[in-house]
C-alpha cells in the first residue's frame, strides 16, 4: 500500500492560473461598474438638464433674487 | 462655487468644461481598472508562501506587460488630444476682454468699441453682506454676454498670476510682457467664481475673479452705464 505522490511542482503556476483571470475580471468589472454608475449617469444628467433648460426663465429668477450686479430686479 | 466636502468638479457651464468632465470620468475609469488589478495582485502575493526564485525571463509576459499599457495609454491619449485641440479653437469671438493681473487685484479692459476698464478688488470678509461668499466676492464683476463666444487676453503687470474660472474650464497664466489667449462660451446666465492660480505674493489667495453672464441686451446696458460713470 503506497501513498499517491503529492504534487510537488507547478504550485505557483497553478495559483497564478487561478488568480490572474480573477484579477483581470475584477478590474474590468470595476471599470464597467464605474462607467455605468458614474460616467453614463453624468452624461445623461447633463443631457436631461439642458433638454428642459430655459435660460431666460433662469435669468429672470436670478435677476429677481437680486444676485446680479449689472442688472437690478425689475421693480427697482 | 465649490461646496464644503466637495470631491468632484463644479458643474460645467461651458461646453469645454463638460468635455473635460467626461474625459476625467474616462481617465478615472482607467485608474480604477489598473488600481483594482494591482491591488488584487498585491493581496495575492502577500497571502502565499509560494515563490519561484529561478525565473530568468519570459517573452510572453514581457510582451503582455508592454503591449497592454501601450494600449491603455492610447485609449487615454486619443480623447485627451481631441479635447486639447477643441480647446484651441477660437471661433470668431464676439467680444475680447483683457484681464490684467496685478498685486493683488485684477483689472478688466473692454476695448472693442469704447475704452472701458476697471479694477476689481476682493471684498474683505468684514464687509461681506449676508449671503455673499468669503474670499470669493469682488467689488466689480467681469460682466459678459451669455451664449456668445468670448476671447480673454490674459497678462500681468508685475509678477506671474493666473486667471482661472473652474466652471468654465478656463485657466490661463498671466505672464508679464506676454499676452495669453483663451476663449469660452457660456451656456447659462449666472455668476461664476474663480481665484488667482499662480503664487504671486502675500495676497495671492485674496484676488478672486467673478464672471457675471447676462443676456446681451443687459450687457450692453451695463457697459453703457459703466462708460457714463467712468
Amino acid at each position: 500500500m503506497s501513498l499517491q505522490k503529492p504534487m510537488m511542482r507547478g504550485l505557483l503556476a497553478k495559483r497564478l492560473r487561478f488568480h490572474l483571470p480573477i484579477a483581470f475580471g475584477l478590474s474590468f468589472l470595476a471599470a464597467i461598474a464605474f462607467k455605468y454608475t458614474v460616467t453614463e449617469p453624468r452624461k445623461q444628467a447633463y443631457a436631461d438638464f439642458y433638454k428642459q433648460y430655459d435660460a431666460v426663465k433662469e435669468f429672470n429668477a436670478m435677476r429677481e433674487a437680486g444676485v446680479f450686479e449689472s442688472v437690478r430686479p425689475s421693480g427697482e | 462655487m465649490a461646496h464644503p466636502l466637495q470631491l468632484g468638479f463644479q458643474d460645467a457651464a461651458s461646453p469645454v468644461m463638460e468635455e473635460l468632465l467626461h474625459f476625467h470620468d474616462h481617465a478615472l475609469m482607467v485608474v480604477f481598472l489598473i488600481s483594482t488589478l494591482v491591488l488584487y495582485i498585491i493581496l495575492a502575493m502577500i497571502s502565499t508562501k509560494l515563490t519561484n526564485k529561478f525565473i530568468l525571463d519570459s517573452q510572453e509576459i514581457e510582451i503582455i506587460w508592454t503591449v497592454l499599457p501601450a494600449v491603455i495609454l492610447i485609449l487615454i491619449a486619443l480623447p485627451s488630444l481631441r479635447i486639447l485641440y477643441l480647446m484651441d479653437e477660437i471661433n470668431d469671438p464676439h467680444l475680447t476682454i483683457k484681464a490684467v493681473g496685478h498685486q493683488w487685484y485684477w483689472s478688466y479692459e473692454y476695448t472693442d468699441y469704447e475704452d472701458l476698464g476697471f479694477d476689481t478688488y476682493m471684498i474683505p470678509t468684514q464687509d461681506l453682506a449676508p449671503g455673499q461668499f468669503r474670499l470669493l466676492e469682488a467689488d466689480h464683476r467681469m460682466v459678459v454676454p451669455v451664449e456668445s463666444p468670448l476671447r480673454v487676453l490674459v497678462t500681468a503687470e508685475d509678477v506671474l498670476h493666473s486667471w482661472a474660472v473652474p466652471r468654465l474650464g478656463v485657466k490661463m497664466d498671466a505672464v508679464p510682457g506676454r499676452l495669453n489667449q483663451t476663449a469660452f462660451i457660456m451656456f447659462r446666465p449666472g455668476i461664476f467664481y474663480g481665484q488667482c492660480s499662480e503664487i504671486c505674493g502675500a495676497n495671492h489667495s485674496f484676488m478672486p475673479i467673478v464672471v457675471e453672464a447676462v443676456p446681451l441686451e443687459h450687457f450692453e446696458t451695463w457697459s453703457s452705464l459703466m462708460l457714463e460713470g467712468a
